[in-house]
């Protein structure tokens, strides 16, 4: 075998080498998000401030989401001198990333290596669900100041408490509204592809049937990997609806909401969503495009009453934008802690938890609000409307539902 | 049959679209692995930079000049970039060694970006002279996608005739097909390949930013972008623009008009697409036989 030969061969096993390595490159890009674990801790020291766990994303696709719950949390602290039920508190925060995979680990150190006495968060509901465990071992209590599910509190644990939502609740409100909106005419509904897309769309779909509502049709399209809306939408124009029910949030919101208006749907074809759509950056990135989109949710920062308004002021003042009902969510759930570690006989998990039982009602910029008997928020919906508001668009609440 | 292509006519369209699209990122990659046989997963970062530009220099209300300007702020941005993963990579020839430090520059840049833009999704609107729609097929459609066509088959034709038909894309592939060669008559090869690699950057740049107005620009858009160009380059075949283009339309295809036909199994076209070519042409459709080719 000469040389040349030899070298040749060489050559196309190693191109063969990499071949494989490129295609398998591809096939586990799409499973692996960017993340990285990383997590500020204090010195464990038994005495001194209460510590209390907080627990969002600092990495991948929910970062923004978990910058405004720390926004949110930071500011009840600093409006009561970093003090919650008249403690110092210490807040040790961790890093929950995309998926369970990073939230558990991350979420559990916080409990069982730095021993706070509670912990807020939690931005993903399967994240959320395989915690339950730990903080019920542990007995600390887990305030969930996102995390949707359904399912989360259908076997209510002492140790789980919810200040954020029910996508079943959330998805239900809207249902009738459109119901009577829409009149003879039929519906199509649209949301990402994962646990609470289908919750979102199948607790508005039974409440919209069961006031007259007539469906048109529903799509789910793939979570995260979705870049053109273009094929749904020519289903949704072919299936001859009247109007268009979709749940879409972060990026997706503002992918969606450009294309619904770049193919000619504004004006033509009423939408309707929770209010995730047009939440916080969502509305200022998609802009025009979102004028007139009805939607539901527990929170807007135009909602008229003197709480939420010295709220949005003071919030403006340090932070120089509006609230986010992200925000509002984790200073709600700061607000709880503060009320029960007032009351509380002592300042760990257990007595927390205890204390919690008995709060009675929460006075929050979103309205006052109460835990239910499964530890879920029980809550006014709101039907806002983006409109033009002297400051730009904005989230107009039209009325109250449920 | 005619009901069939009345109802998704648009949906090919727009598919060839989503290809251009597709191409312009992707060829970039296939020729830098083709011509340097560098595996760049910081190419994604590249398009997404391209994005940000966008972000940067086109406001509301920006004009087709506006656009220009960004397009040479990105070219640029791909030009500076390309030569320094050029001469960062140019010493290595272990595929895992490339991609480790790829990845690394892809993390490190994915986390500037973000501290510069913030995790926000951003938004960038089409130049206003072509915001609008125009009816194809009886249905608005926007102008903007129209022009990406057009702008995709003009990038591919250039490409073609730059390298199969002047000197400088004939000393291209003759530095692929023949290095010592190439240096013996005292042409410089890695000044050669840095500029291929600059260029294959370039367009990556451009392709981000021409793809915002569709894709809008966040953290996370770089792994998307990415992964879609690695299936576009697995599908058509490395090293040559014609698989590029080939594999951009059916990658672009196999999300139009594959999740319009089934859209159950949406989830799943894009690497079923890509199976199924491999299962026939385990080196895509049309893989170059000696490095750079158009």
């Amino acid at each position: 075998m000469s040389g040349s030969q030899r070298s040749s061969r060489a050559k196309r096993i190693r191109s063969r080498l990499s071949w494989a390595a490129l295609t398998a490159a591809a096939m586990t890009l799409s499973a692996c998000g960017g993340g990285s674990l990383s997590s500020d801790s204090s010195d464990g020291s038994s005495s001194g401030p209460v510590k209390i766990g907080f627990s969002v994303p600092q990495s991948g696709v929910y970062a923004a989401l978990g910058d405004e719950m720390t926004k949110g949390f930071e500011f009840y602290l600093e409006q009561h001198d970093g003090k919650l039920g008249g403690h110092e508190i210490a807040v040790v925060k961790a890093d929950e990333g995309e998926t369970p995979q990073t939230g558990v680990p991350a979420t559990t150190k916080l409990v069982v290596q730095d021993k706070v006495s509670a912990v807020v968060g939690i931005v993903n509901s399967a994240t959320a669900l395989a915690l339950k465990d730990t903080f019920a071992q542990s007995k600390v209590p887990l305030i969930i100041a996102n995390a949707g599910a359904d399912t989360l509190l259908d076997d209510p644990s002492d140790y789980v408490w919810r200040t954020s939502f029910d996508n079943g609740d959330l998805g239900a409100s809207l249902g009738p509204e459109v119901a009577k909106d829409v009149g003879d005419g039929t519906v199509y509904m649209m949301a990402p592809d994962y646990a609470a897309g289908h919750e979102l769309v199948d607790s508005f779909k039974k409440t919209f049937t069961e006031a007259g509502g007539q469906v048109a049709g529903e799509a789910f399209t793939p979570f995260g990997t979705t870049t053109d809306w273009q094929p749904y939408l020519n289903k949704v124009r072919e299936s001859g609806a009247k109007a268009l029910y979709v749940f879409y949030g972060g990026a997706e919101a503002v992918n969606f909401s450009k294309q619904y208006a770049a193919f000619g749907f504004s004006g033509t074809l009423p939408l309707y969503a929770p209010g995730f759509l047009t939440e916080g950056a969502a509305l200022g990135a998609a802009g025009d495009a979102v004028k007139g989109v009805r939607e539901s949710l527990q929170y807007s920062d135009l909602l008229e009453t003197d709480a939420n308004q010295q709220f949005v002021k003071a919030y403006r003042e340090k932070y120089d934008t509006a609230p986010t009902v992200f925000a509002v969510q984790a200073y709600d759930a700061a607000a709880v802690l503060d009320k029960a570690l007032e009351d509380a006989e002592t300042t760990d998990g257990q007595g927390i938890v205890d204390a919690m039982k008995n709060l009675g009602d929460i006075d929050s910029p979103r309205g006052t609000w109460h835990f239910d008997d499964t530890h879920d928020i029980d809550q006014t919906y709101y039907l806002r409307e983006v409109q033009e508001t002297p400051n730009g668009l904005g989230n107009v609440v039209l009325g109250e539902l449920n | 049959m005619f009901s069939w292509l009345d109802a998704n006519a648009i949906t090919i369209v727009n598919g060839v679209a989503l290809a251009a699209l597709l191409f312009l990122i992707a060829v970039g990659l296939s020729l830098v692995f083709g011509t340097m046989d560098v595996l760049n997963l910081a190419h994604g970062s590249i398009a997404l930079s391209g994005a940000y530009i966008g972000v940067g220099l086109m406001g509301v209300g920006a004009t087709i000049w506006h656009l220009g300007l960004a397009i040479a702020a990105a070219a640029a941005l791909g030009l500076g970039a390309g030569l320094m993963l050029s001469t960062m990579t140019s010493k290595i020839s272990d595929h895992l060694r490339q991609a480790l430090l790829t990845l690394g520059i892809a993390l490190i840049a994915g986390d500037i970006l973000r501290e510069l833009f913030g995790s926000d999704v951003q938004s960038v609107g089409p130049p206003s002279e072509l915001a609008s729609s125009v009816k194809v097929f009886g249905d608005p459609y926007p102008v903007y996608r129209l022009v990406m066509i057009a702008v995709g088959a003009f990038v591919a034709l250039a490409l073609y005739l730059l390298l199969e038909r002047t000197k400088a894309g004939a000393v291209i592939r003759a530095t692929v097909a023949d290095r010592p060669m190439v240096e013996s008559m005292g042409l410089r090869t890695d000044v050669i390949l840095g500029g291929v690699f600059a260029g294959g950057a370039a367009l990556a740049a451009i392709g981000g930013l021409l793809a915002a107005p569709i894709l809008g620009a966040q953290p996370g858009l770089d792994d998307t972008v990415l992964l879609l160009a690695l299936v576009v380059v697995v599908t058509g075949g490395l090293g040559s623009v014609r698989g590029a283009l080939l594999g951009a339309l059916v990658v672009g295809q196999a999300q139009t008009l594959g999740v319009a036909l089934f859209p159950e199994y949406a989830p799943f076209l894009l690497f079923a697409a890509m199976a199924a070519v491999l299962l026939v042409r385990p080196r895509g459709l049309l893989p170059a036989t000696t490095g750079a080719h158009a």
